[in-house]
């Protein structure tokens, strides 16, 4: 459970992340993009297609409670976090195909989130107090939007100040992991002991099955293996401090602790799945990049 | 020389163009510096701009008084006098201007330098030219342990990519050349002060202003520019106040009304080199317009945010620049709004290349010539007259050419020869190279080593490099055209050709082709070879085609034949 000044830190932080976001690119970006739409909306298909799907089928498997059933279908549904693109950037992969799904993502999010949330709810079984009001999802991804896109007007009229915050918000991306860890984790200890396994395969196998998945999804749309790296990243890379705030925002104090326990813990862990698979990419990157070198060579 | 002593190609100048060079306003660039920095005051003269659109400025009247301070530091700190020679080897940034402009303002001779110069390279330069003083980009400070030693070196001034930018962003570029790029190398311990230009600035700005630059006389030396590099041992043309000063007049006539002190040029070229040097540093400057300077062109998206962010009017580019910008979806889908026209030079400029420019921005690219031994610009194509493709214009006002065959005699009418060249850009010779000097300069006549033909009315065209030929069973083929040809093959993103020894027919024509990867055809040497055929006279298609990942670059991105001869004559001499 987080205080409500810690709600509020949350929330400004996600503002500058947000703000941070928008400035990695320029309106001009986001319309090029567009152009070849192809990549995104391979990305867009594992991100909202395949992740939510995943989600449900892990509560469903592992028989999970109603609060950490939402908590699990919230990750599932959500964009692409911003840290995708630092470790795209350290994979080797795609920088600026990572930059726009996440943007992308964040943007469709506003009707993907709350109407995906409220189907895979109601099958899973979700009713009465834990059902997040789709509405409610929506109006903070609104809220999310004013910043994104005021980071993208930023970027264009003022160079040094878009990049600067584009800077800015990466740590503090990283700053609210950290943030989690210093205020959850000493206090919820117990919890963390009593916290059955199957939560704990839950939470890593999410993030790891959507990687899986994104990258044989994209390969079998015909993307090369380097994008296909960066769009498994990006897949299994979800925007989790987005979940602890919707989640804060829209459940009581009594009930927010079960529910946050699958976001939190999926933040954690993303960390550090997220730096072994890029480490993995990474080595494939510059096999793949040695081999061809080889080929020329040899012809 | 009166082979076209009534300049035929005066009529092609039209009504906007004055057939005379106008007098020279000033005796030297520094007088030059002087009053533009006083008269355009507050205006900006130069943006800096980094791949993600970070950016410094500085204005008119910013670069007067730090080229001033320069100029203390040089002449009162450094003890240099009139007619030392500064070295400076940066990537285009806000520190080049302050830097040779203060050498101008000092009365010193600027010494041009690659960036990307090895030990050996720099070595050999500075101690020909010997130059006291260097002004090196921090990027390459490691290279300084081995060079300084064995130079006449006395100072040395670092200066970085993000200089004079504001403080938070040039903290943070620094900080990503440091963490992330790992571009910053520590600075090694050398027995000779070394400063960062802003502590030079500062000691400058403590000491007298130098002001006996206004004794500088337009026949003073202003540049070594080093040449040659691409076919031999670098040697240093020796350009004057007045070539320079020459050679901008004569790109602002050739530009005519298109060339206004609201112009905003882009400069992805280098300003170390003779091109970028003139046409955009002092050309731009002295017309109060603003330079927009890219550190490094490559890759080629490192210019988006600059043409993005900036209302550029005009760009200076060579044929592999535009190709890549082309090449480029940003700049396809958006070319910039603002643009009346390009500039192109240093190499040929494809005719595909050309026509696709003028489809995608709606602007025209026109063709000059030039050489560093002219300052460059020798001919230009006017820009109020319809494209005549393949031509590099007509001569420039006040400049006499010639057409010559190996006996230096005029050649017939219309019949490729020797293009000489003769005017107020024409350098004094070589540094302490009386041997060179004498093989390229007679009775004022520059030999460019271009074999060209002229048109009737006087447009210019060049055939090739004269010793690019590539004589095949006794016919001259030159690569130009069978690289042209080459690039209209979709498939193909770039093309070079050399000659290779031929059992058969004494030399024989090579190909090397790269494969376009916006296309999904494969390129094929059965594909190359037949296109050849169809466009082609048969001693001109290419007997052997090699295809490659890309192809061996000058630092202004000329295509590199001589590197691929020497590969090919290593592999003959192999007997492969």
């Amino acid at each position: 459970m987080l205080t409500e000044l810690e709600t509020t830190l949350l929330g400004v932080m996600m503002m500058v992340i947000m703000l941070g976001m928008g400035a990695s690119m320029t309106p001009r970006d986001f319309l090029i993009a567009f152009r070849k739409p192809k990549g995104i909306a391979v990305g867009l298909l594992s991100q909202f297609a395949v992740m939510p799907f995943l989600g449900f089928l892990l509560a469903i498997g592992l028989g999970l409670s109603p609060a950490l059933v939402v908590g699990l279908l919230l990750i599932a549904c959500m964009p692409g976090g911003t840290t995708s693109n630092i470790f795209a950037y350290f994979s080797k992969g795609v920088l600026a195909l990572s930059i726009m799904m996440t943007t992308v993502s964040t943007l469709a999010a506003v009707v993907m989130v709350p109407v995906l949330l409220s189907f895979y709810g109601g099958l899973a079984g979700v009713s009465g107090d834990y059902a997040i009001p789709p509405a409610n999802v929506a109006q903070i991804l609104v809220v999310l939007l004013v910043p994104t896109l005021l980071g993208m007007v930023l970027r264009k009229l003022n160079p040094n100040i878009g990049a600067t915050v584009e800077l800015i918000g990466s740590f503090v991306g990283v700053l609210v992991i950290l943030f989690l860890v210093v205020t959850w984790v000493p206090r919820n200890y117990q919890l963390l002991l009593d916290t059955a396994p199957s939560i704990y395969l839950a939470t890593i196998g999410i993030g790891l099955i959507g990687m899986l998945f994104g990258y044989w999804v994209a390969r079998g749309l015909c993307q090369d293996t380097n994008r296909a790296r960066t769009i498994s990243l990006e897949t299994g890379i979800q925007n989790g401090p987005l979940a602890v705030l919707v989640i804060t925002l829209s459940f009581s104090a009594a009930m927010q602790q079960d529910v946050l326990l699958i976001p939190v813990l999926y933040s954690l862990f993303i960390v550090l799945t997220s730096t072994a698979i890029t480490l993995w990419y990474r080595r494939s990157a510059t096999r793949e990049a040695l081999a061809r070198d080889a080929a020329k060579l040899g012809t | 020389m009166t082979q076209f002593a009534t300049r035929p190609w005066l009529a092609a100048y039209g009504d906007e163009i004055g057939h005379d060079l106008p007098e020279a306003v000033y005796p030297s660039l520094a007088h030059l510096i002087a009053a533009t920095t006083k008269a355009h005051g507050k205006r900006r003269a130069f943006t800096c701009v980094v791949p993600n659109g970070m950016n410094g400025s500085l204005s008119y009247a910013q670069v007067g008084a730090m080229s001033d301070a320069f100029a203390s530091y040089l002449r009162h700190h450094c003890k240099l006098t009139p007619g030392a020679r500064v070295a400076v080897q940066l990537p285009n940034g806000l520190a080049y201007p302050v830097a040779a402009f203060g050498a101008f303002k000092a009365g010193c001779v600027l010494v041009n330098t690659n960036p990307l110069y090895t030990p050996d390279e720099m070595i050999h330069q500075f101690r020909d030219s010997g130059a006291e003083v260097l002004v090196i980009s921090d990027m390459f400070a490691d290279k300084l342990a081995e060079v300084i030693p064995q130079t006449m070196i006395r100072h040395v001034v670092l200066a970085g990519v993000p200089e004079f930018f504001p403080r938070l962003p040039e903290a943070i570029v620094r900080g990503v050349q440091k963490v992330w790029t790992k571009s910053l190398p520590p600075v090694p311990t050398l027995n000779v002060p070394v400063l960062r230009i802003r502590e030079a600035l500062k000691i400058g700005r403590g000491l007298a202003t130098v002001t006996d630059w206004d004794k500088l006389k337009s026949d003073d030396l202003a540049l070594l520019q080093y040449t040659g590099g691409t076919t031999g041992v670098a040697k240093g043309a020796m350009l004057t106040h007045g070539n320079i000063l020459a050679n901008l007049e004569q790109v602002k006539v050739m530009g005519g009304r298109h060339m206004t002190g609201q112009d905003c040029v882009l400069t992805a070229l280098p300003l170390y080199h003779i091109f970028a040097f003139t046409a955009n540093l002092m050309t731009f400057f002295d017309l109060g317009a603003r330079n927009i300077l890219v550190p490094s062109p490559r890759p080629v998206q490192n210019i988006q945010r600059a043409l993005e962010n900036y209302p550029v009017t005009w760009i200076t580019g060579v044929n592999t620049l535009f190709n890549g910008l082309m090449n480029e979806e940003w700049f396809a889908a958006y070319p910039p709004k603002t643009l009346k026209a390009a500039i192109a030079g240093g190499t040929a400029l494809h005719e595909a290349v050309a026509a696709r420019w003028q489809t995608i921005t709606g602007t025209r690219v026109a063709e000059g010539y030039g050489l560093t031994e002219t300052s460059p610009l020798v001919s230009f194509n006017p820009l109020d007259q319809a494209v005549r493709v393949g031509s590099i214009g007509v001569p420039v006002p006040g400049t006499d050419i010639a057409l010559v065959d190996d006996q230096a005699e005029p050649v017939a009418p219309g019949a490729p020869g020797e293009l000489i060249v003769k005017g107020p850009q024409v350098m004094r010779g070589y540094w302490n190279r009386p041997d060179e000097t004498e093989k390229t300069l007679q009775n004022g006549w520059v030999f460019t080593g271009d074999v060209a033909v002229m048109d009737n009315d006087g447009f210019l065209r060049i055939v090739d490099r004269k010793k690019d030929m590539v004589l095949v069973s006794g016919f001259n083929v030159y690569p130009n055209e069978v690289e042209d040809c080459l690039s209209k093959l979709d498939a193909v993103l770039e093309a070079a050709v050399i000659g290779v020894p031929d059992a058969g027919t004494g030399e024989a024509v090579r190909a090397y082709v790269v494969q376009n990867p916006d296309v999904a055809d494969v390129v094929t040497k059965e594909d190359v070879i037949a296109h050849c055929r169809k466009h082609l006279a048969a001693y001109k298609v290419p007997k052997s085609v090699m295809i490659r990942d890309e192809l061996p670059k000058s630092p202004i991105g000329k295509i590199l034949r001589k590197d691929l001869k020497a590969e090919a004559r290593a592999e003959f001499a192999k007997g492969v």
